[in-house]
């Protein structure tokens, strides 16, 4: 593995840090782009940096892309999971936020699991849903439009759909570890817990019964609080343990 | 010569902050970007395929005045220039760009505004960065005053500026093109091409040869470069960002 190269706009990205795999074509991802220069042999293509970040390449699947800063606004992409909650409903559509001040994201009344004319959940304003991008048109101003069950089996795959109870915290785009507060809430009743692309975290707790609020609010800490300071693991493990016991959640 | 101090990514809220102060000068920028977002209104109209870049200067202690919708104008046509707005997500959206004066001397009404420029532009640049918008190049700015003896003065401060007979703020792309000149005052055009020649070393941190062929000693290694600046600060903020990552290699 060669030494992590950090590209500026503008920079190209060296020959030697792109994948070597020639059996399928090389993907670009986010924050790069192919620049030709017409010459008389044939043209001359540079890949560019459009912003700055962490050059990444996956060898396998022969793709480069480019790590930009966690904090940046979510911009829908095909197939990413977020956590909409919902605006207003029209005939045909919930119109939903998926970032502020953005327009709405478009949500099918009936592109949810078993949905018909006759059974179809009603959701109310301020409601979350658990829903995946399904397409983000075509030019300027086009629409992005959600959905909540897989088009191919009618599914709703990786538990999208509505998100009944729980409470939603902001985090960076960039995500966070988890599995310490998983061990120590166990005896708790555990949580359940969707995560979105566009930086929110929704957390639910109601096994937990009389504690429940309060698992809720300390696990909404720790992702904050990581967040924040950019903890390493093991501060991340303290940090877990501080908040429970200032919470009196363990002993 | 104290170099300048930048940091990245410092508001929570925005999709991208930066500040950015200038010890010679005094002034202290902080910048936040919001991109994309949608605009009240249609303000679009003119150019649907692309974002609309918006730029708002707000002095530390009073309202903003003539001079700051100057540096607005200045502001909104260079980034405009190197903004890509046709990316993904952003053709009809706008880019907000806010710049709070936080620190050092108030600009007097009727003092020249080019003092604080290069300032602003960097924290503009960094900010833009910060929050991942899209951009064909980096850049970086600088003052240069030329005194009443025909010496040129690096970063004059606002006194010092006062008393020069013409100020000239110069951005210089990556690449090494001139992005910006903003000259005031009365000079002859040889002196405005000495002038240019230190911008572009004080920027690249490259010493133009002299007709000769020597190489001029003095500043001018790399590191001391303004767009080697802009690269460290900007590389530093990504290290400490992925940390996790890179322990990971």
């Amino acid at each position: 593995m060669s030494a992590p190269l950090v590209l500026l706009p503008s920079d190209e990205v060296p020959q030697d840090h792109l994948p070597t795999n020639n059996s399928n074509p090389l993907r670009l991802g986010p924050g790069l782009r192919i620049l030709s220069q017409p010459s008389s042999k044939g043209s001359n293509h540079v890949l560019t940096a459009t912003q700055a970040g962490l050059l990444t390449t996956d060898a396998k699947r022969n793709t480069v892309s480019l790590l930009s800063f966690p904090n940046r606004r979510y911009i829908p992409t095909v197939n990413d999971f977020v956590i909409a909650q919902i605006h207003h409903s029209s005939v045909d559509f919930f119109h939903c936020m998926v970032t502020p001040h953005t327009a709405h994201a478009l949500l099918g009344q009936l592109s949810f699991e078993g949905a018909s004319k006759k059974t179809r959940p009603m959701l109310k304003q301020g409601e979350l849903v658990y829903a995946r991008v399904q397409s983000v048109g075509v030019g300027a101003g086009a629409e992005v439009e959600l959905t909540c069950v897989n088009p191919a089996t009618g599914k709703a795959d990786g538990g999208l759909g509505p998100l009944t109870g729980g409470m939603v915290f902001d985090v960076s785009t960039g995500l966070v570890v988890l599995s310490e507060l998983g061990k120590k809430l166990e005896s708790l009743g555990g949580f359940e817990i969707a995560v979105g692309r566009n930086g929110k975290v929704w957390v639910d707790c109601s096994n937990a019964a009389e504690s429940a609020v309060k698992v809720t609010i300390a696990i909404g800490r720790c992702l904050q609080e990581t967040d924040q300071q950019n903890l390493h693991t093991h501060d991340q493990k303290k940090l877990v343990m501080k908040i429970l016991r200032d919470m009196k959640l363990v002993s | 010569m104290v170099g300048p101090i930048a940091s990245l990514s410092q508001l929570n809220r925005a999709d991208g902050s930066a500040s950015y102060k200038c010890p010679a000068t005094g002034y202290s920028i902080l910048g936040a970007v919001n991109a994309p977002i949608e605009l009240p209104a249609r303000r679009d109209a003119l150019k649907p395929e692309e974002a609309t870049v918006e730029v708002f200067v707000k002095p530390g202690t009073t309202t903003a005045g003539v001079g700051e919708r100057y540096v607005e104008g200045i502001l909104r046509s260079v980034l405009g220039k190197i903004v890509l707005g046709r990316e993904k997500g952003f053709p009809r959206r706008g880019v907000v760009l806010t710049l709070a004066i936080v620190g050092g001397e108030n600009v007097q009404r009727g003092d020249s505004y080019l003092t604080i420029l290069p300032a602003l532009l960097h924290a503009a640049l960094l900010a833009m960065i910060s929050a991942s918008v899209p951009l064909s190049m980096t850049f970086s700015a600088t003052l240069l005053g030329v005194t009443k003896s025909g010496d040129i003065v690096r970063d004059p401060s606002p006194t010092a500026a006062k008393a020069a007979v013409s100020l000239h703020v110069f951005a210089i792309s990556s690449k090494n093109h001139l992005l910006l000149n903003e000259s005031e005052g009365r000079f002859e055009f040889d002196t405005w091409e000495l002038v240019r020649e230190r911008a572009v070393s004080i920027c690249q941190g490259v010493t133009p040869a002299s007709t000769d062929g020597d190489v001029t000693m003095g500043e001018g290694t790399a590191s001391a470069s303004l767009n080697g600046f802009i690269r460290e600060t900007v590389e530093d903020q990504v290290y400490s960002d992925y940390a996790y990552k890179l322990d990971d290699i």
